[in-house]
C-alpha cells in the first residue's frame, strides 16, 4: 500500500536489508523450540518503530527464509498472525547424511498422532495413554528419555501446535480428547506416515481405505 | 462418536490401537524375555526395551516430518562484556 | 549481485544447521550426495566454491560457514557460526542466564590454564558462586553434559576442553576478551588453547598438539622454532583419521 511505500522511502536500502535480518534472526530464535511466532512478538521485539512498513518486511523475510534456507514461514493463523517455519525441502528416507540422530520425542510425537490419524482425527486421552503404556511410557512416572511425559505431550507438543488437546464437554471426571494441531497440519505427510504404519504392520497401507483416501486427498486451501 | 467409528471400520480394516503397540515393540527391538509370559489381559507384553527403542522409532519416522531445521548458536548468545579493568596491586 | 542457491546448496546449508559442525571428509560426502540428490553440476575439487556460494547469501544474515582446524585431531572441520550479537540474538532460548554464566566461567578457567583444560571439580565449585542463580551439584553435571552433547565443550575423564566448533565460533570474541592470558599457535597462527609451550622463559612460544605433530615429524633433535632452545616434550605422532568410506 502507499503507507508501506512511504515509509519505505523514509529508509535507506540498508536499514530495511538490517531489518529483515533481524526479523529472521528473531524467528529462529523463536524456531529453536518450536514454538509459533507471533507478529505482535515480532511487532514488540524486532520491528518497532518501523512497523509502519511491517508487510514489507515480512514479504521479505518470507524471501529470505525461501531462497537462501529452503525453508516457508507460514501463517498458521490468520485472525492472530501466528506463523510457524516449515522445511520446502523433501525428506528422504533413512537420510544417512542427516549426521545427527532424530530427536527421541520425534517418535513419540509420531506415534500419538498416528493414533489420532488413524481413528479417524479425534481420539480421548485415555486411548492414547493406555496405548503408550504398553511401550513403556507411563503419564504418572518420570521416563527416562522424555522426563515428565504428560508435561511433554499436554503442553510441550501443544504449545508448538502438534497436537490440540482439549476438554470433552460435560464430563465428569474431566475427560480430555487430542486432535492435530495446525503445525502437525503442515509439517507432517499423512502419505508417509500411513506408509510406515503400513510397514509396521505389514499391510499394504490402502487396506486402510478412508484413511488412505484421506491421506491422499489433495490438502485443504492453507490458510496464508 | 462410537456410530461414527464402526462405519469408519466398516469401509476398510480397522485400526487396533493394542495391535499397533505390539507392532511397535517388535520394531523398537523388544528382548522378548525366554519363558512365554502370559499375556495379561490388557497388559504390556513381558520384556525389556533397548536404550535406543525411542531412537529408532524417531529415525524411522523423521522423514514423515518436514520439520525445519533450527539453528543453535553460543557467540552472540549472552552479553560479551570485556574484563573489569584489573586491580591496581600499589 | 550474488548468485542465488540452487536446492543442493540449500539441503547442504540445512544438514549444516542440524549438525552444528562436520569434518572435512563429511562435508565432501554431504556436497557429493546434495548435487547428486537435485542432480546439480558435482566437482569433487569445488567444495570450497560449493561454500562461498551460501556464504555470500549467508552474510546479510550474520551467518557464516567458517573452516577450521581440530585442536585435538589437526583435522580440518567446517561450522556454521553465528556473528552478530544483538539484542535479537541474546534472545537465544537454548540456555538460561545462570547456564550461559556457567560456560563462561568454565572458559576462563579454561583459558587460565595450562594445557586448554578444566577440571570437572573446578567447574563445579564455581557453580556455588554464580552470579545469576547458583546451580545444584545435579544441575551442573546436567548443563556440563548439555553443554559436550551440543558440541559447545570436549569431556575427557571428567576433564573439560573448548570444542573445535566453539573456538570456531568464537575465536575473536576468546582474543578480545582474553587478550592477556591467550597465545596464537606459532605454526597455524590461530588461538592455542590444547598445545604445547616452549620452557624457555624469554620463548615461551606455543603450538597446538597437532601442529607439534606436524612440524617435528621425523626430526630427531626437535628444537624451538622460535628460540632453538630444545623442545622438551614428548612428540605426538600425526593423527591419522579412520580410514572413511
Ligand atoms: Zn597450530
Ligand atoms: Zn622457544
Amino acid at each position: 500500500t502507499s503507507q508501506v511505500q512511504k515509509g519505505l522511502d523514509r529508509l535507506t536500502p540498508a536499514q530495511v536489508d538490517l531489518k529483515t535480518a533481524e526479523v529472521v534472526q528473531f524467528i529462529f530464535v523463536k524456531d529453536q523450540k518450536k514454538f509459533p511466532i507471533r507478529r505482535a512478538d515480532i511487532v514488540k521485539h524486532v520491528v518497532k518503530e518501523y512497523r509502519n512498513i511491517y508487510p514489507e518486511i515480512i514479504k521479505r523475510v518470507g524471501r529470505v527464509f525461501e531462497t537462501v534456507f529452503g525453508l516457508k514461514l507460514v501463517e498458521i493463523d490468520s485472525k492472530n498472525h501466528v506463523y510457524i517455519l516449515i522445511n520446502k525441502l523433501e525428506q528422504l528416507e533413512g537420510e544417512s547424511l542427516n549426521m545427527s540422530p532424530s530427536n527421541p520425542k520425534t517418535g513419540l510425537l509420531f506415534v500419538i498422532l498416528s493414533i489420532v490419524f488413524m481413528k479417524g482425527g479425534v481420539v480421548k486421552e485415555s486411548m492414547v495413554w493406555n496405548t503408550l503404556k504398553k511401550l513403556r511410557v507411563d503419564q504418572g512416572e518420570r521416563h527416562e528419555i522424555f522426563g515428565d511425559v504428560k508435561k511433554v505431550v499436554t503442553d510441550e507438543f501443544v504449545r508448538q501446535r502438534y497436537l490440540e488437546y482439549v476438554r470433552i464437554p460435560h464430563t465428569e471426571p474431566l475427560e480430555f480428547e487430542f486432535r492435530w494441531g495446525q503445525r502437525a497440519d503442515m509439517e507432517v505427510s499423512k502419505v508417509k506416515l500411513l506408509e510406515f504404519i503400513g510397514q509396521l504392520h505389514e499391510q499394504d497401507p490402502q487396506s486402510w481405505t478412508q484413511q488412505y483416501r484421506d491421506a491422499t486427498a489433495p490438502p485443504a486451501a492453507p490458510a496464508v | 462418536g462410537k456410530e461414527k467409528a464402526s462405519q469408519l471400520h466398516a469401509e476398510g480394516s480397522a485400526f487396533d490401537p493394542a495391535a499397533f503397540a505390539e507392532h511397535l515393540l517388535s520394531f523398537m527391538g523388544l528382548n522378548r524375555l525366554e519363558e512365554e509370559d502370559e499375556d495379561v489381559e490388557g497388559g504390556a507384553s513381558g520384556g525389556y526395551l533397548p536404550q535406543d527403542a525411542w531412537q529408532r522409532v524417531a529415525n524411522r519416522a523423521q522423514c514423515c516430518f518436514r520439520t525445519a531445521p533450527s539453528f543453535h548458536y553460543m557467540m552472540g548468545s549472552f552479553l560479551a562484556e570485556l574484563p573489569p579493568p584489573r586491580q591496581r596491586v600499589e | 549481485m550474488a548468485p542465488p542457491l540452487g536446492e543442493s546448496h540449500k539441503r547442504f546449508l540445512q544438514t549444516m544447521m542440524v549438525n552444528g559442525i562436520i569434518d572435512g571428509a563429511k562435508a565432501r560426502a554431504l556436497h557429493r550426495h546434495c548435487c547428486e540428490t537435485h542432480g546439480a553440476h558435482y566437482a569433487h575439487d569445488k567444495l570450497d566454491e560449493f561454500i562461498e556460494v551460501i556464504n555470500a547469501q549467508l552474510q546479510p544474515m550474520f551467518m557464516q560457514i567458517r573452516k577450521g582446524m581440530s585442536e585435538e585431531d589437526g583435522l580440518q572441520y567446517h561450522a556454521l557460526v553465528n556473528m552478530a550479537e544483538t539484542d535479537v540474538t541474546r534472545m537465544s532460548t537454548d540456555y538460561a542466564d545462570n547456564e550461559l554464566e556457567l560456560f563462561r566461567k568454565t572458559m576462563d578457567l579454561i583459558v587460565d590454564s595450562d594445557n586448554g583444560t578444566a577440571s570437572s571439580t573446578d567447574i563445579l565449585n564455581c557453580a556455588d558462586s554464580l552470579q545469576t542463580k547458583k546451580l545444584k551439584k545435579r544441575e551442573t553435571e546436567h548443563v556440563l553434559n548439555r553443554l559436550v552433547q551440543d558440541k559447545w565443550l570436549n569431556e575427557k575423564n571428567g576433564d573439560y576442553s573448548l570444542s573445535t566448533r566453539c573456538i570456531m565460533e568464537m575465536e575473536q570474541y576468546i582474543r578480545l576478551l582474553y587478550q592477556d592470558q591467550v597465545k596464537v599457535c606459532h605454526i597455524c597462527h590461530n588461538v592455542a588453547l590444547q598445545c604445547q609451550m616452549c620452557e624457555n622463559p624469554t620463548c615461551g612460544i606455543k603450538i597446538h598438539t597437532p601442529c607439534v605433530a606436524r612440524y617435528f615429524k621425523g626430526r630427531t633433535d626437535p628444537r624451538c622454532p622460535a628460540c632453538e632452545d630444545f623442545w622438551p616434550h614428548e612428540i605426538p605422532d600425526v593423527y591419522r583419521p579412520p580410514s572413511s568410506q
